[in-house]
């Protein structure tokens, strides 16, 4: 597995405080991958130092091939037109090369619309694909995007998230998010952060496995008691089952956790949907990151 | 060339950016309209004052009033060149890049220094004015617009200087003008020593003192050497406090 960057045991000591404690972890090459922490764990701090904007205290990095940087705060002059800016930007990063590739950029990015207009009267959307466009506009094998979705609305981040799709094609990404949802959308491999420390580091699909070992239900059902309770607890392999009245919507909210990893859901469903229970709505609770999250958090 | 190219990218994008916001005209504006108002007063009074001559009367004191403005428009010009970029979080966007810190420098200190010849280039009406009363010492002109033109630059790199110090626009230009003041000031100062190779020394090291000379047509090979090293001086110290964000 050819791999696009490696870091190993890479630490950051501030004056007085420990901003990255022994940091190892690999991105594969042409994989996106998810960077993940509360904030203040040190993906900015890691982030930065593998694009080269600060020096590392110690330990060990290696990043194969030329990386392109989308910083927290996009590195935009206001008073530019958005082509004005890409052109500048290429000048100062590349060695040589031909401006069609900017036009390029311009058009994978979706920045044709607005090309001429200066940066500073464009929407936060946009300013963040202006962004993108800056990291990616003299070709850079990797691309390293710090937070790319903050601060959007919901149409902006699925078009930034449809864009990093794009772009994994031709180039290894690394980015981090808050938006846990981005990261299971696109990421097969992830890495968590908290505290200056790596928590986990891998495949998503076997980080998330991991965490679940019993599967928990959510159930909103008209009415419930605790004889439905017991014949429940008798039918069904259940761990447990914990009930609660929701007064607000005049209905009893069900919580059943599963033993073991069988998946009882379809009949589970046929017995709450019996006309005495009366079922409304049926969901599993999935281990998913923001479990894991919280799980960090305590 | 490739270094020199990439620092005039950067002077040109500097310059656009300048001119395409008010400040620049609101400066230029207030600038032309102080000094020809002093113009036209000096020019009234050396009428009346028939003993001296016109150098002495118009160019020597309006030269001296030039000089003494830009100390307090230098600051207002430079001030945001680091200060703004470091607001905009575009700085490390230049300092990723394949620009050195030295090119960064010397790009913004050329766009800087063109912006101020810019305004002073406005002054150059003056001496049109007194052909046409048949002025004709046009070597105190010339090496008075050379003095003016190296004390600006000295200026203008410690406007850089303290321009990326802070993100802070006004803290940078009220550093700048203390500093600038305060080496005029110096030169009061040295009267209150009566040690004499001392008071020499002091006075070496003020921009007026070397300033001066040019504007009475002495141009003197150590002014030069004071006013490179000056600039060196201040282009090291630019140099490291930009350094200074990867300690």
């Amino acid at each position: 597995m050819e791999l696009a960057i490696e870091i190993e045991n890479l630490c950051k000591v501030y004056p007085g405080r420990t901003a990255l404690d022994n940091v190892s972890f690999s991105v594969k090459k042409g994989s996106i991958h998810g960077f993940l922490g509360p904030n203040g764990a040190g993906k900015s701090t890691t982030m930065k130092i593998l694009s080269g904007l600060i020096p590392k205290t110690s330990g060990k990095f290696k990043v194969n091939g030329k990386v392109g940087f989308l910083p927290e705060h996009p590195p935009v002059y206001p008073n530019m037109s958005v082509k004005d800016y890409l052109n500048f930007v290429f000048s100062i990063y590349a060695h040589t090369g031909s401006t069609n590739h900017i036009e390029e950029v311009i058009k994978k990015t979706g920045l044709d619309d607005v090309q001429n207009r200066l940066i500073g009267n464009l929407s936060k959307g946009y300013q963040q694909r202006v962004g993108i466009a800056q990291a990616i506009v003299h070709s850079p094998e990797i691309i390293i995007l710090d937070e790319p979705t903050v601060g959007l609305d919901p149409v902006a981040i699925a078009d930034i998230r449809a864009l990093i799709l794009e772009l994994k094609n031709d180039h290894t990404i690394l980015f981090s998010s808050h938006q846990l949802h981005d990261v299971e959308l696109l990421c097969s491999d992830i890495t968590l952060i908290n505290r200056s420390k790596i928590v986990v580091s891998g495949a998503i699909d076997t980080i998330l496995s991991n965490l679940k070992t019993n599967m928990s239900l959510k159930a909103r059902v008209v009415t419930f008691n605790d004889e439905l309770k017991k014949k429940l607890q008798s039918s069904f392999a259940v761990e447990s089952v914990s009930y609660e009245k929701d007064s607000e919507h005049k209905n009893t909210i069900l919580k059943i956790s599963i033993q073991g990893k069988n998946d009882i859901r379809p009949e589970l469903a046929r017995f709450l949907s019996d006309t005495s229970i009366g079922l409304l709505e049926f969901n599993e609770e999935r281990g998913d990151l923001e479990d894991l999250f919280k799980r960090i958090h305590e | 060339m490739m270094y020199t190219q990439k620092i005039a990218i950067l002077a040109k994008k500097e310059l656009r950016d300048a001119f395409s916001s008010p400040l620049i005209y609101i400066l230029a504006g207030l600038f032309s309209l102080m000094m020809g108002w002093l113009f036209f007063n000096y020019l009234l009074q050396s009428k009346e004052m028939t003993t001296t001559t016109m150098t002495q009367g118009v160019i020597i004191p309006i030269f001296g009033n030039i000089n003494f403005i830009f100390i307090f428009l230098c600051p207002l010009i430079t001030m945001r060149s680091f200060a703004e970029e470091k607001k905009q979080h575009t700085l490390d966007l230049l300092l990723r890049s394949e620009l050195t810190e030295m090119q960064i420098i010397l790009g913004k200190f050329i766009s800087n220094v063109l912006m101020v010849f810019f305004m002073l280039s406005l002054t150059l009406l003056f001496p049109v004015i007194l052909a046409f009363s048949g002025y004709s010492d046009w070597g105190v002109v010339g090496s008075s617009y050379l003095g003016i033109a190296l004390s600006v630059m000295a200026y203008t790199s410690v406007g850089l200087f303290c321009s990326s110090l802070t993100d802070n626009q006004i803290v940078a230009s009220l550093l700048t003008f203390c500093i600038l003041l305060g080496s005029m000031l110096l030169v009061i100062s040295v009267n209150a020593t009566n040690n004499y190779i001392f008071a020499l020394m002091i006075q070496y090291m003020t921009i007026p003192f070397h300033y001066e000379g040019f504007t009475k047509g002495l141009i003197r090979s150590y002014s030069f050497v004071y006013f490179i090293s000056f600039l060196a001086f201040f282009f090291l110290l630019t140099l490291k406090s930009l350094q200074s964000r990867k300690w």
